[in-house]
């Protein structure tokens, strides 16, 4: 059984008179472990396809299935519960508290987990830790670069140990040498500790480094048997 | 939500000048409002008094200057049943007026103070009080609002004692009094009032009944020399008070105008705050914060400001109030304005309340707004 089932999701929203379908009968399984990159166009879908999974937004029809649990119809209250066991996610613009420090950003999820002080000082280490940044534990946002967020971002993600991370355009923020650090990490998560990815991007090359390519196309997704070989329209990057 | 402290701490330092106004609006606004409950507070002291005692008066007359009682009438009324004793007692003030200074001199019978005041030197000595016919005790609060000390001679119009103690008293209102001799006071050039008095104060048993010994002395006296109006001493002073009454009400209106405009402040601020930090609640969200989590948080923070600034704001009223021992009176007749523990208490719970009451529409449109949108708003 996947870990994620997708099945027949549509959305639409208007916008002005015109009803926009960004997402039209997509279907999507995914297996525990596996890292999936999600391609497509600005405006294609990505992130709608994404924050459905991840509980934030509600599909106009369909149903989402994560590790065994049909979350469409769960109350909002429900499924922020839900969120904070079985999601991680990265943002593209981090999204870190500015006024907490790398080691309290990454401790705030666990706050709304059933756990003592000590779990949480030792899971925050390890997330740290997973992430090179325990020298950076006491610095705030402002004092870290582009790169040092995003690892804090990533390693706010993984420290409650979720059962899936969708991580929504992780590297358009950054430069190039950068963005391989953090493609290298999240790759390392992968295949080191097992963790489910599910990665929205428009660059080819950090697609390639997903185990599985999939490709947004007029809502519905396609699956690209052949990493490499997808080029993005430039009008469309 | 104890484990989010440092998160709203933190927030509120981050925003250090908005904290600082908004506290800054909020202290002001419980400052003003203690002075207002303490003035209402004191009022309700002086009005709601102990129903054993009674004060005689004379009929139709209400400044203290006009009431000319026979200093004789204290052995009619104390034969009376249920009477336990009578202080006669002469009144001179240096204004009739509404005055936030008022100097009430209660010459009396000084061997009769001892036991009927709960009294307590706290400099000079009784025995020179009682030796000297020119000598007077003062009320601290008017001591300290005047710079009186003991040995010292005080004057108003051409009454003029030597300071032979200061004290204090449970009643704080009796602070702002000067308790001299009798004779003294009726003998003071200007006066001249040997053989009268202002009024009778009647002590009553535990078990009569003030209505009725009020009235039955009223009906004693109406053949007398002085026709009598008798009521008791806080419906007495209540009268006394009368006209400040009406405008200590109407104050009530400023102590709530200033609550609310707190309220209208700390929800406004708040809600600037919220806009600011939309996406900041959105990623919160995204991480599994409910939306009533958020609510909280919000709320939280507004309360937290509120109490801050509240607890600021009473702490320079006390502050004020203790130092400037202000009272207000008419007739001689003072309402004492001072800091009392009820007084904090409801300042506290107040600000918390004004906190809550302002936090709830920022924290509803931070709770209720959409993840998705607020997350694309703040990139």
């Amino acid at each position: 059984m996947p870990l994620i089932h997708v099945d027949a999701v549509s959305k639409h929203f208007r916008k002005g008179d015109e009803t926009i379908t960004p997402l039209d009968n997509a279907d999507l399984r995914m297996n525990r472990g596996e890292f999936v990159s999600l391609m497509g166009a600005s405006g294609t879908g990505k992130s709608t396809l994404l924050n459905l999974i991840a509980g934030i937004d509600r599909p106009s029809s369909g149903r989402i299935v994560v590790d065994g649990e049909e979350i469409t119809h769960f109350s909002r209250t429900r499924l922020a519960a839900w969120r904070a066991r079985n999601i991680g996610y990265v943002f593209q613009t981090h999204n870190l508290i500015p006024v907490l420090t790398a080691y309290e950003n990454i401790e705030l999820p666990l706050l709304l987990l059933p756990m003592n002080r000590t779990e949480r000082r030792r899971r925050v280490q390890v997330a740290l830790t997973a992430v090179d940044l325990l020298n950076r534990a006491n610095h705030y946002p402002r004092q870290l670069s582009g790169g040092q967020e995003q690892r804090v971002g990533i390693a706010r993600a993984i420290v409650t140990d979720p059962t899936v991370i969708v991580a929504d355009e992780p590297t358009g923020d950054l430069d190039a040498e950068t963005s391989a650090q953090i493609l290298s990490l999240l790759q390392r998560l992968n295949s080191e500790l097992g963790t489910t990815l599910l990665m929205a991007t428009h660059d080819a090359d950090a697609a390639e480094m997903a185990g599985r390519q999939l490709k947004l196309d007029q809502g519905r997704l396609v699956e690209l048997g052949n990493p490499g070989t997808v080029s993005m329209h430039p009008e469309a990057s | 939500m104890f484990k989010f402290a440092p998160y709203l701490l933190k927030t509120l330092w981050r925003h250090r000048m908005r904290t600082l106004s908004t506290v800054s609006g909020a202290a002001v606004a419980l400052f003003v409002f203690c002075f207002v409950l303490s003035v209402q507070q004191g009022l309700e002291r002086l009005t709601k008094q102990d129903d054993s005692v009674l004060v005689v008066f004379q009929a139709n007359k209400f400044c203290p200057a006009t009431s000319h009682l026979p200093q004789d009438y204290d052995r009619i009324i104390t034969q009376m049943p249920g009477v336990r004793d009578v202080l006669p007692i002469q009144v001179f003030t240096n204004n009739c007026r509404a005055s936030l200074d008022v100097v009430v001199f209660y010459g009396t019978l000084v061997d009769k103070i001892r036991n009927l005041r709960d009294f307590e030197l706290t400099a000079g000595s009784w025995a020179e009080f009682e030796g000297h016919q020119d000598a007077a005790i003062v009320g601290q609060a008017l001591a300290q609002r005047r710079g009186i000390s003991v040995g010292q001679k005080f004057s108003i119009g051409d009454v003029t004692v030597v300071v032979a103690g200061i004290f204090t008293s449970t009643k704080r209102a009796e602070e702002d009094y000067v308790y001299c001799h009798l004779d003294f006071l009726q003998r003071t050039r200007g006066l001249d009032l040997v053989g009268t008095v202002t009024q009778q104060e009647v002590w009553l048993e535990e078990s009569a009944n003030p209505e009725e010994i009020a009235a039955a002395i009223d009906a004693k006296l109406k053949s007398g020399q002085i026709e009598t109006d008798t009521r008791t001493k806080g419906a007495f002073q209540a009268s006394s008070v009368a006209d400040l009454i009406h405008l200590i009400d109407l104050s009530g209106y400023l102590g709530w105008s200033c609550l609310f405009l707190m309220a209208v402040l700390l929800g406004t601020t708040t809600i600037m705050t919220v806009e600011d930090r939309i996406g900041e609640h959105a990623a919160l969200q995204t991480l599994g914060f409910s939306a009533f989590r958020v609510f909280r948080l919000v709320v939280s923070e507004t309360m937290l400001l509120s109490l801050i600034g509240g607890g600021i704001g009473t702490l320079l009223a006390t502050l004020v109030l203790m130092r400037s021992k202000l009272s207000l009176g008419a007739e001689a007749a003072t309402i004492a304005i001072e800091p009392t523990p009820q007084m904090a208490v409801y300042a506290a719970v107040t600000s918390i309340a004004v906190g809550l009451i302002a936090g709830i529409v920022p924290a509803t449109y931070a709770a209720r707004a959409d993840t998705v949108s607020s997350l694309r708003a703040a990139r």
